[in-house]
């Protein structure tokens, strides 16, 4: 991503920033909260799909740890909200590096349904400890200030999108991670360790996945283990990504708002078939798969809505710099 | 203590029919190089299949085998070319999006079991199902339900007719030479495309066909699907990915556990405990449990 | 006498009950081109994988640079100097010839900017400077081997093992990646090669090391292996073509 578009970045973000000051309406940013929760979740779930190429089937269970550790240290231990949500934070990650280094060995197809079966287990365990609550959840103290919790869900994905803009476009770390997706083996020969380097993705992608659990756990004061360790998050975070466009950035933010709107727009006028929408997301997934292989993104750049030099090669240098080197380069090999 | 010598003997018997999951599941793995999410989900629809036509029919579940697999069969040999598109569309990993797309038909296939059959669970009644083998002896008591014998016969022979098919026949030959090396395989007239697709059929129809077991055994719900694809991957990746020997014994364990926990403990801790193992030896053995795997 | 750089003492692989490299030692001494060679099964892959970290000998040590490396991963060699690239090319399919190359560089160049310069260097040397932002799918097949050479190049390695790196390539391909080989050895690389087409490796190789069957069976000049009878019916009577 090159520059243009992180100045067009950080000009949406102000936008953003400034949006309740003009707009009053209480269920508009509400509505707006949640998308933008939900950009969160998938650019953190695209760290490890598409920049690492490892699907996490669990990624429900950091948002769900995250929330949980949240409501606990609030409620029954008193602490202050921004405090208990980074612990949920870091209970994350501590999660992820004691989960990861074990499944991340596996190769990444079943690495995902290892997730999956580690994610139902959480799952389980919710369901059956009295520290959560058990089926019943938990009630968080009401704090209804609806442009508090804008404000602050704004602040933690617009901190996680530009560190991880920086992290994975910017620094060698999102190069690293794309080696190791296209072909782990080789990448051992170049002197990249590709545990070391999954298990830091997989904390990257646990990390705002966990906050973000614990911003929406004050905000909406009520969780229980289906609404926060269901499939449902994870499944809505793959198919954002899959048809947003996988190992980019913008992807998964075009994915998180198209089926965002579409899920919200679903919700009010189809209540009733709530099956139905589970049918819709595995049809989107399937249909992508075969017909959108880079996203929605990817297909509109290839058409030449946007351009892009072959895979996105970083746009900081350009031919003529090839002169000077090789001019400098005739000792070196 | 007298309820061990059950628990053991119900585990194997269940995790006599998890070999067969397992086995056909690696095999599609082994040949198509794609991992079916989906797997739980054919065994559902099977189960479902079972149970519907049993109802309507009064024909006894096991009678009903062979009509399931073939309908079944047919059905994936039919599906199996769209997952192939899907395998070689992608330049980057084939893989992974081959998982992303079974994840997304069994995503549908869970909605549609919902959207017509509904949320309750039912149970395909059989005319083993009440019938039973007791034995006694020295203080242990053993009960062994005809249902669950005759899911035992049922999966050494699924087992006997696999071994026979890929150990002597031609199609078998391919299948395993496709195994070991796709393209060699089709430089000597493999026909890797409908072998490919036979192989998927087969699956299919033997998933299907076991979930019509398991929905007499134990029983048939929309919502069974996941927990078999976990148990499916659970047995291969301990017995050893690729490691067909393997498969038996993770397989019985797998049906011990769940026994032990259905006798002694809280059946909701199995999902827990399936992990908590398979987490342990990953930790100690990456490669399985006979350290075989790749 | 100068100290190796390379020794190989006594090593041994073996899979299961299969010995796919038996007892095998020889040493590489600076600025040679050593090549390794041996009917196909003989065992050169995998002495190139014990010798490169992707497997630990069953037996025996691997010393490079008077260090004893065995058992090491290849990510821990890649520091130490050692490259190399794989018979089998894989090129980073979804990302640019130049993104591959700068991902090479990282490892000495771990700033981007340094890493990128470093890498349009390497480009220039292995003439690809020009597909520089085309993806690596897209190239032929010399394309690919010279991007899999650039690779290992950008790691400024001092020991270099190329697996077939000529394989497959046509005689005008072959004579290009032969001169970039002996440029690179008149610039001080050690080199290790495996190849199966007689003339290249005849031509290019200080001494040969021949395998046969997981030993070795030959170590000299190439003149004189090629006489020897072992070697001979080692290839059942091919002559050097």
């Amino acid at each position: 991503m090159n520059d243009r578009r992180l100045l067009g970045s950080i000009a949406v973000f102000v936008a953003l920033l400034l949006l309740p000051l003009a707009v009053h309406d209480t269920f508009f940013l509400r509505v707006a909260t949640e998308a933008i929760m939900w950009v969160g979740l998938a650019v953190a779930f695209d760290v490890l799909a598409g920049y690492t190429g490892y699907l996490n089937f669990g990624h429900s269970a950091f948002f769900g740890v995250g929330a949980y550790t949240t409501a606990i240290l609030m409620m029954r231990a008193g602490w202050p909200f921004p405090a208990a949500a980074g612990a949920g934070g870091l209970v994350a990650a501590a999660a992820a590096v004691v989960a990861g280094l074990p499944t991340l060995r596996l190769r990444g197809a079943y690495f995902a349904i290892a997730t999956w079966a580690l994610s139902r287990a959480v799952q389980q365990l919710a369901l059956m400890s009295s520290l959560t609550g058990g089926p019943d959840g938990m009630r968080l103290t009401a704090y209804l200030q609806p442009r508090f919790f804008y404000w602050v869900m704004l602040g933690v994905v617009g901190a996680t999108f530009f560190l991880l803009w920086f992290l994975l476009e910017r620094a060698p770390f999102g190069l690293k991670l794309k080696a190791i997706r296209e072909d782990e083996q080789g990448a051992k020969a170049l002197g990249l360790n590709p545990t070391r380097l999954k298990v830091q993705a997989f904390v990257l992608s646990a990390v705002p996945t966990a906050v973000l659990g614990g911003v929406f756990a004050y905000w909406v004061t009520f969780i229980d283990p289906d609404s926060t360790l269901g499939d449902l998050v994870s499944d809505q975070a793959l198919v954002m990504v899959v048809f947003g466009g996988m190992g980019t950035l913008l992807g998964p933010v075009v994915g998180a708002v198209l089926i965002f709107a579409f899920k919200t727009v679903f919700w009010a006028y189809l209540a009733e078939y709530e099956v139905l929408y589970v049918i819709i997301l595995g049809a989107v997934i399937a249909l992508s798969v075969v017909f959108l292989p880079n996203g929605v993104l990817g297909t509109l750049r290839r058409r030449g809505a946007v351009r892009r030099p072959g895979s996105g090669a970083p746009a900081l240098t350009t031919p003529p710099a090839a002169e000077a080197g090789a001019a400098a380069g005739k000792g070196a090999a | 203590m007298e309820l061990l010598p059950q628990a053991l003997a119900d585990g194997v018997m269940l995790g006599a029919i998890y070999i067969i999951i397992a086995i056909a599941f690696s095999l599609v793995y082994g040949v198509m190089h794609v991992i079916d999410f989906a797997v739980g989900e054919w065994i559902m629809l099977g189960a479902f299949a079972g149970f519907h036509l049993n109802q309507r029919t009064h024909v006894d579940p096991f009678l009903l085998l062979p009509v399931v697999f073939v309908g079944f069969a047919a059905l994936g040999y039919v599906l199996q070319p769209l997952i192939q598109r899907v395998l070689s569309g992608h330049k980057g990993n084939p893989l992974l999006m081959g998982l992303v797309f079974t994840f997304g038909l069994s995503l549908m296939f869970r909605g549609l079991a919902q959207t017509f059959f509904g949320f309750y669970s039912h149970s395909t009644p059989s005319r083993f199902s009440t019938g039973s083998f007791f034995f006694e002896k020295g203080g242990f008591f053993l009960t062994v339900s005809s249902v669950r014998l005759a899911g035992l016969v049922y999966a050494v022979v699924i087992t006997g007719v696999l071994q026979w098919l890929l150990k002597h026949t031609d199609f078998g030959l391919g299948v395993r030479a496709l195994a070991q090396h796709k393209d060699s395989a089709g430089l000597m007239g493999v026909n890797d495309r409908r072998t490919n697709a036979f192989v998927y059929a087969i699956y299919v129809g033997i998933s299907a066909m076991t979930g019509v077991l398991i929905g007499t055994i134990l029983s048939v719900s929309a919502k069974m699907g996941p927990e078999y694809t976990i148990f499916a991957f659970f047995v291969v990746v301990l017995a050893g990915m690729g490691y067909l020997a393997g498969v038996p014994a993770a397989a019985f364990l797998l049906g011990i556990i769940q026994s032990v926990f259905l006798v002694y403990l809280d059946p909701g801790y199995t999902l827990l405990a399936v992990f908590a193992v398979l987490y342990l030896i990953l930790l100690v053995s990456p490669t399985g449990l006979f350290r075989k795997g790749v | 006498m100068t100290e190796p750089i390379l020794k190989v003492q006594n090593v041994s692989k073996a899979f299961g009950g299969l010995m796919a490299v038996s007892d095998v030692s020889f040493e590489v001494q600076p600025g040679e081109i050593v090549g390794l060679i041996g009917p196909n099964g003989a065992g050169k892959t995998t002495l190139f994988n014990v010798v490169s970290g992707y497997y630990a000998p069953t037996r025996g040590k691997v010393v490079f640079r008077g260090e004893d490396v065995s058992g090491m991963p290849p990510y821990a060699l890649a520091p130490r100097g050692i490259g190399r690239t794989f018979q089998v090319v894989k090129p980073f399919a979804g990302l640019s010839v130049l993104e591959n190359i700068v991902i090479a560089s990282f490892l000495k160049h771990p700033r981007r900017a340094d890493a990128e310069a470093h890498a349009w260097r390497v480009l220039e040397l292995i003439g690809l400077a020009d597909r520089a932002d085309v993806p690596a799918a897209s190239l032929t097949l010399a394309g690919r081997k010279r991007l899999e050479i650039g690779k290992a190049l950008a790691l400024e390695p001092v020991f270099l093992l190329l697996d077939e790196v000529v394989a497959g390539l046509n005689p005008t391909e072959v004579d290009r990646t032969i001169e970039l080989i002996l440029q690179l050895r008149a610039r001080g690389m050690t080199i290790l090669i495996v190849e199966h087409i007689m003339r290249v490796i005849m031509r290019i190789s200080d001494r040969l090391v021949v395998l046969n069957f997981g030993e070795k069976i030959a170590d000299g000049a190439p003149a004189e292996v090629a006489r020897e009878p072992a070697v001979i019916q080692a290839y059942l009577g091919e002559s050097a073509a």
